[in-house]
């Protein structure tokens, strides 16, 4: 676990040696594989001369207890962290230091020679020697980062959960700043609050202040199903800003106390609009726009809207998806075709171009600022990167627009910010933000959410094989993982052309020869990719089921970019060889259940839960499978199809008929809400296991 | 920020030149219908070994050439073209070239090579990213690489990477050098040897010619390369200069005198183990005993870390080292077990072997002979071979990678040749039993597993490394293959960290899901693991090794419920051939059915000749195991 935590926790500073050498563990901890006796971690922002120090040491004593631990801990290495390599003009200087000792169980000290460390290229490794059962493994590690002349530095935010992977005796953590450095800091989900233990002299410049709190006894983190762990677990964020005092003050970045020696525990709404009330001036050049409005005519402002966004996302992003594709691969060097090759980089370029289209166009709307909900709650924001926007555009019936890519469609936002507080900077005349307010974003339901398949089993001649067709329909916020994983550019690009009268980057090359090379390599491009999208629909496709697919298929017919209420939809063949088929005499059973897919596999140990249950959205499953009895056969076992388990978390529900020859079976499962109360979990349990249960259910292909 | 890109003139690209020709295109077409998972084949390719006097270091140097036309015969294919080298050698040059020879300016680069197994080693890669962007594309490639010393230049293969239609392969032989060519593999290789002096240069030139050589293959489970590879080793016996003749490894003994002086120039101290060997031997009433206390602590408290650097891949590390630090590679491991053996009264010495994925003895004196070290106990007369990096290994067994191996054992200046004892499948007996009967459409009763010999140790193995909280879970998991159907409880196990008994384990199980009632029958799935049913070789082009000798038994016993009969049982199963043996069998006496299985790999491994009977075998093992035993009730 070393290894990870060098590796993901950035920590700091000189550290306090006063730990205990108590090596005795609470009983309770006695079959762990490891505890940590103690895990200190400080933070220090300091200020030699004109420069500005960082420094993080993480301290760890950490009680071995069985072999997996002793491998664990055997081998360390770490990464540098490159961020820190330039800022600006002004100079950097990194160092990482590492000190480890063994505390043998006879007391004996062991030093580790942390100078035999093997260097990589950013990484560096250890191996520890003379490490066994019952040892303690002591070490400390420290990065220091100095930066030359700066007048205002905005330090990485940290997150940190009061949780590890082995059980914690005492946690410290320490933060220990100077005048000059704004804190942002706050505990969450019980995480003790920040102490100020500050010395009490008071100097006249760089006053030192320390920040401290302490835990006891923190049991290790168990891995949990549907959990957002900054949501519900003991955590702590933070974030420090340098900035000069005097005239750099003011010009300080957003979010950060109003003086240094105040520490910010949230955001107010006030925060948020000075921060965004620049941010988002509407800018661009609206050309293009009025240019693509000219020849064409709106029932209304909605509809405007709508074909605009798809207008732009066109324009300035799908247009050029064969130029990027063709500079990867090397064959040409594609923007000289485009004339102004513009293209949106960063979704704020967008909302600015978006919000000056809405302004010359006289269109009210607001900018949303939200949290996704794995952050926690709107009013606990503290780090700007926590932050989400997008826009809410004030037409008749609203239109949400959140991120901007190749499959972003109106009305359709990232599934974390649903139903979630946010603040909406109110846009007065289209220009000024001057008002804030507390809004709760829409949300969508089982009803916008589906999937449905309708899958076709024929069974082969001898029931050697069975042979499905299968038409599936994503809707909702269920379409976009599919889409990411199924589509290629070229399933949509050349629609796009048409629709917005624009060309490809084949038919932009002039000179005869030049072309009809780009062609043929372009070409090559295509059809390599197309073997490895029908690859990859196969393993996507395999991987809802536990049994193996063969000569699959596929066709897309449609892609589904175009609305909350433009469906993707798919078409899949593919033959299962012989995994559900088994013989019974003269009779053949097929364990039928397993055509609705993996369900959740609950193990016994998930009985109890004691978090809440966090998932991305409400969502609704529906299979009809029709399945043609071979002539000279009957079917046996319907009665055990029937299954109905629904509350008010969701559900399960399966019916099967017989008619003629043809089995019907349907079966619908739903989860009503993103978010279900820990006491709920029993209910949700009940149709998890039902439908679980239904997919180990047979019937009987009997002889007439 | 609008990212906007400047017009820039467009690359007149004197593409055309660069694009195959209309005969390429046809080429590369046929190629690919005749193999149609490859993407690269190379039309040509020539490789030189020349050799080279080094005043200095007083070694030989060794150069290799090689040379390469390659092609795509795919639509487009982006390859990275690469080159791996050491501690002892460096490339001395690296080219691609376009098709009209000129240089196709790639970016070339080099990077440590890092290795999940070994903890250090000083293996580099240079390599660059290639693109044919059209089918028939052509680059030509060359590549020169020095060993500094020939000592380290062991072998040549024949097959690479990629399919080859047309290879040679030339030593030149200088007059000063006696070197000579073992060629291994060659049977059932359309291989040409020709053989010409060249007076110009002083040198005999021995060429080799192969034509469509297919790429190495990429199988999991394959025995090594020196097994399944044509290839040339090079025995490079002494060479003259200044007329002064010097000895390389002319002979075994020539091998053996390097090692010999690795290990003498070691800086022993085995002082520093004195009190753990006494703490460890003072309670043993036998030799037995203490040899048995050294070995096992050596296994439990040794981690395996491997560097290979430099000499650090022959010389092993000093004993108090290895002790101090807790970890080691597998010669520190041997010698420790000998220096704390030696201290503790006994005559224990370092062992040289190649392990079995090595096709060579020691008659052939050339580093690529071994690869690892063990240490042999001399006992009443008996050799006792004791590998530290076996955990769980008990005293007197032997890992089957080891079995039946040549070692090289130190005998002072001189050395011995000893073949370490082979085992038999059934040293390594599991078992498996169920005794069951039906309850509420689940089978349920008392099961158990047995381990022995080197199934014992490797069960040992997984769960000793389990963190402690975990192991309870773990074990479940194991038992019921982390499937809800398998219930398990009341867990009894032997001793779980002895490594020499007979491991157990009892417990009951409740198999959901294996009986449907339907009308007047019982359809029962009795058989829940189905070992080997899906093990297929349908397009495996190389033998199948598995890790040890299995002896796998299984007894499921039925309890048929009253009024009910068995209406039809699958037929039973008997084959056994020189490799493999496989039976299963169901009876019927009174109201039990016992259904037994048993698959013995007697030697480890399925060859490709094994493969078309194994596989007719395991198709009928698939229809028993699709087949539902049916009770019908008795009117």
């Amino acid at each position: 676990m070393l290894k990870k935590h060098l590796f993901y926790l950035f920590i700091f500073g000189i550290i306090s040696h006063s730990f205990s050498q108590n090596t005795t563990i609470p009983e309770k901890w006695n079959n762990e594989s490891a505890v940590y006796l103690s895990k200190n971690v400080h933070y220090t922002y300091n200020r030699p001369r004109n420069s500005i120090e960082f420094n993080r040491v993480i301290k760890e004593k950490v009680l071995l207890l069985d072999q997996a631990a002793v491998t664990n801990f055997s081998e360390l290495s770490y990464e540098k962290d490159n961020s820190y390599i330039s800022y600006g003009t002004s100079r950097v200087t990194s160092t990482y230091d590492l000190k480890i000792k063994i505390i043998k169980p006879d007391g004996n000290i062991v030093r580790v020679n942390t100078k035999e460390t093997l260097e990589g290229k950013d990484k560096k490794k250890l191996a520890i020697p003379n490490l066994e059962k019952g040892d303690i493994i002591d070490y400390e590690f420290q990065m220091n980062v100095i930066m030359g002349e700066n007048d205002l530095y905005r330090y990485k935010p940290v997150e940190l959960l009061i949780k590890d992977d082995y059980p914690i005796l005492d946690y410290k953590f320490i933060l220990d700043t100077e005048d000059d450095f704004f804190i942002a800091f706050n505990s969450y989900n019980g995480a003790p609050e920040l102490k100020d233990v500050s010395p009490k002299v008071k100097k006249k410049r760089h006053r030192k202040r320390v920040y401290t709190f302490e835990l006891k006894d923190v049991e290790k983190n168990k891995s949990n199903r549907w959990l957002y762990p900054y949501a519900e677990l003991p955590c702590v964020k933070f974030q420090v800003n340098f900035a000069r005092t005097g005239k750099y003050e003011k010009r300080a970045y957003a979010f950060i106390p109003k003086e240094a020696s105040i520490i910010k525990k949230t955001v107010e709404k006030e925060d948020v609009l000075n921060l965004y009330q620049d941010k988002f001036a509407p800018k661009g050049d609206l050309g293009k726009i009025k240019r693509f409005l000219k020849k064409r005519s709106f029932k209304s402002d909605e509809e405007k809207v709508k074909a605009v966004f798809y207008f732009i996302r066109h324009a300035f992003f799908t247009r050029y998806i064969e130029a990027w594709v063709a500079d990867d691969a090397d064959i040409i060097y594609p923007y000289s075709y485009y004339g102004d090759a513009i293209f949106f980089k960063e979704e704020e370029q967008f909302v600015k171009y978006f919000a000056a289209f809405l302004k010359d166009h006289k269109i009210d709307y607001e900018i949303i600022i939200g949290t996704k909900r794995y952050n926690g709650k709107i009013e606990e924001l503290l780090l700007e990167s926590n932050v989400d926007y997008l826009l809410k555009v004030n037409t008749k019936n609203p239109i949400y627009i959140e991120s901007f890519d190749h499959l972003t469609t109106v009305n359709l936002i990232d599934p974390l910010l649903e139903g979630a507080d946010a603040y909406a900077l109110e846009v007065i005349k289209r220009k000024n933000i001057e008002g804030i307010k507390t809004i709760t974003l829409p949300i969508t339901t089982i009803e916008d959410n589906k999937v449905v398949e309708k899958i076709d089993l024929t069974i082969a001649d001898g029931f050697s094989a069975l042979n499905i067709e299968k038409h599936s329909i994503y809707s909702g916020q269920t379409k976009r993982p599919e889409q990411r994983q199924r589509l290629n550019f070229y399933d949509y690009v050349y629609d796009e052309y048409k629709k917005f009268g624009t060309l490809s980057l084949s038919d932009r090359i002039k000179k005869k020869k030049l072309k009809a090379d780009f062609d043929k390599k372009f070409k090559a491009i295509k059809e390599k990719m197309a073997v490895k999208q029908k690859e990859r629909l196969e393993k996507r496709t395999a991987s809802e089921y536990d049994f193996e697919i063969e000569n699959y298929d596929f066709e897309i017919l449609k892609n589904g970019r175009y609305g909350i209420d433009d469906d993707f939809e798919l078409k899949e063949s593919f033959t299962i060889p012989d995994d559900l088929l088994s013989k019974a005499g003269k009779n053949y059973i097929l364990q039928v259940g397993k055509l609705i897919g993996d369900q959740v596999e609950l193990e016994d140990k998930e009985a109890q839960r004691d978090t809440n249950i966090y998932m991305r959205y409400a969502r609704s499953f529906a299979d009809e499978i029709t399945i043609t009895i071979p002539e000279g056969y009957t079917v046996a076992g319907l009665d055990k199809l029937n299954k109905k388990v629904i509350n008010e978390t969701g559900g399960f529900e399966t019916s099967a008929s017989l008619e003629g020859n043809i089995l019907t079976i349907h079966a619908k499962k739903h989860y009503n809400k993103n978010f279900e109360p820990k006491e709920n979990w029993s209910k949700m349990t009940d149709f998890l296991e039902a439908a679980f249960q239904f997919t180990q259910e047979k019937i009987l292909i009997k002889k007439l | 920020m609008l990212l906007c890109f400047f017009l820039i003139t467009s690359l007149s690209f004197g593409q055309k030149k660069l694009n195959p020709s209309p005969e390429e295109i046809t080429q590369a077409k046929a190629l690919r219908e005749a193999h149609p998972d490859e993407d690269i084949v190379i039309l040509d390719q020539s490789e030189k070994i020349t050799f080279g006097r080094d005043k200095k270091s007083k070694k030989v140097n060794v150069y290799h050439n090689v040379s390469e036309e390659m092609m795509n015969i795919n639509t487009r294919a982006d390859i990275q073209k690469f080159i791996i080298y050491n501690g002892e050698s460096s490339i001395e040059s690296f080219t691609i070239k376009y098709k009209n020879k000129k240089d196709a300016y790639v970016k070339f680069n080099d990077e440590a090579i890092s290795d999940d197994d070994m903890f250090h080693h000083d293996m580099r890669v240079k390599y660059a990213n290639v693109d044919f962007p059209l089918q028939g594309y052509k680059y030509f490639t060359n590549t020169r690489k020095k060993t500094r010393d020939i000592k380290y230049f062991t072998s040549v293969y024949f097959a690479g990477k990629y399919r080859s239609l047309q290879k040679t392969i030339s030593f030149i032989i200088p007059d000063w050098l006696d070197l000579e060519l073992k060629e291994i593999n060659f049977e059932g290789n359309d291989i040409n040897k020709t053989s010409n002096y060249d007076k110009k240069l002083k040198a005999t030139v021995i060429t080799y010619t192969i034509k469509d050589i297919q790429g190495r293959y990429d199988e999991k489970k394959s025995p090594g390369p020196s097994y399944i590879y044509p290839h040339v080793l090079v025995l490079a016996k002494s060479y003259e200069y200044n007329g002064k003749t010097t000895t390389l490894f002319k002979d075994t003994k020539d091998l053996y005198k390097w090692y010999r002086s690795l290990v003498k120039s070691m800086k022993e101290q085995p002082d520093h183990l004195k009190s753990k060997v006494t703490e460890l031997i003072k309670d043993a009433k036998t030799d037995e005993e203490k040899i048995k206390n050294i070995y096992y602590w050596v296994q439990d408290n040794i981690r395996y870390i491997a560097f290979e650097d430099g000499i650090a891949g022959f010389k092993p590390d000093e004993s108090q080292n290895v002790f101090k630090k807790r970890y080691g590679d597998c010669k520190g491991m041997a010698n420790l077990t000998k220096q704390m053996l030696k201290h503790a009264g006994f005559d224990a010495r370092l062992t040289w072997i190649g392990t079995k994925r090595i096709a060579y003895d020691y008659s052939t004196p050339n580093l690529s002979v071994d690869n690892h070290m063990i240490c042999t106990l001399f006992k009443d007369g008996k050799k006792i071979y004791l590998d530290g990096t076996e955990k769980f290994n008990a005293f007197g067994e032997y890992a089957e990678r080891i079995q039946g191996k040549q070692v090289l054992i130190e005998d002072g200046d001189s050395f011995l040749l000893e073949t370490v004892p082979s085992s038999q499948s059934i040293d390594n007996l599991e078992t498996y039993t169920f005794n069951a009967k039906i309850e509420d459409n689940a089978l349920v009763g008392l099961a158990s597993k047995s381990f022995d010999g080197e199934s014992r140790a490797s069960f040992l193995y997984y769960y000793n490394n389990l963190q402690n909280d975990e192991k309870e879970d773990a074990l479940v998991y194991y038992l019921n293959n982390d499937d809800k159907n398998l219930k398990v409880s009341n867990i009894e196990t032997s001793d779980i960290d002895n490594r020499e008994q007979q491991l157990s384990i009892q417990y009951q199980l409740s198999q959901k899901n294996a009986v449907s009632s339907f009308d007047n029958e019982i359809y029962i799935d009795l058989d829940y693991e189905k070992e080997f049913g899906r093990f297929l070789f349908e397009e495996r082009q190389t033998d199948y090794i598995f890790s040890f000798k299995k002896h796998f038994e299984s007894k499921i016993v039925l309890e048929i419920p009253s009024g009910y009969s068995i209406n039809t049982l699958p037929e039973s199963l008997h084959i056994d051939t020189d490799n493999y043996k496989i039976q299963v069998q169901f009876e019927q006496t009174g109201n039990t059915l016992t259904y037994s299985k048993a698959f013995v790999l007697k030697n480890a491994i399925l060859k490709t000749s094994d493969f078309e009977t194994w596989n007719d075998t395991i198709k009928v093992l698939q229809s028993i195991y699709d087949e539902q035993i049916i009770l019908t009730k008795t009117p």
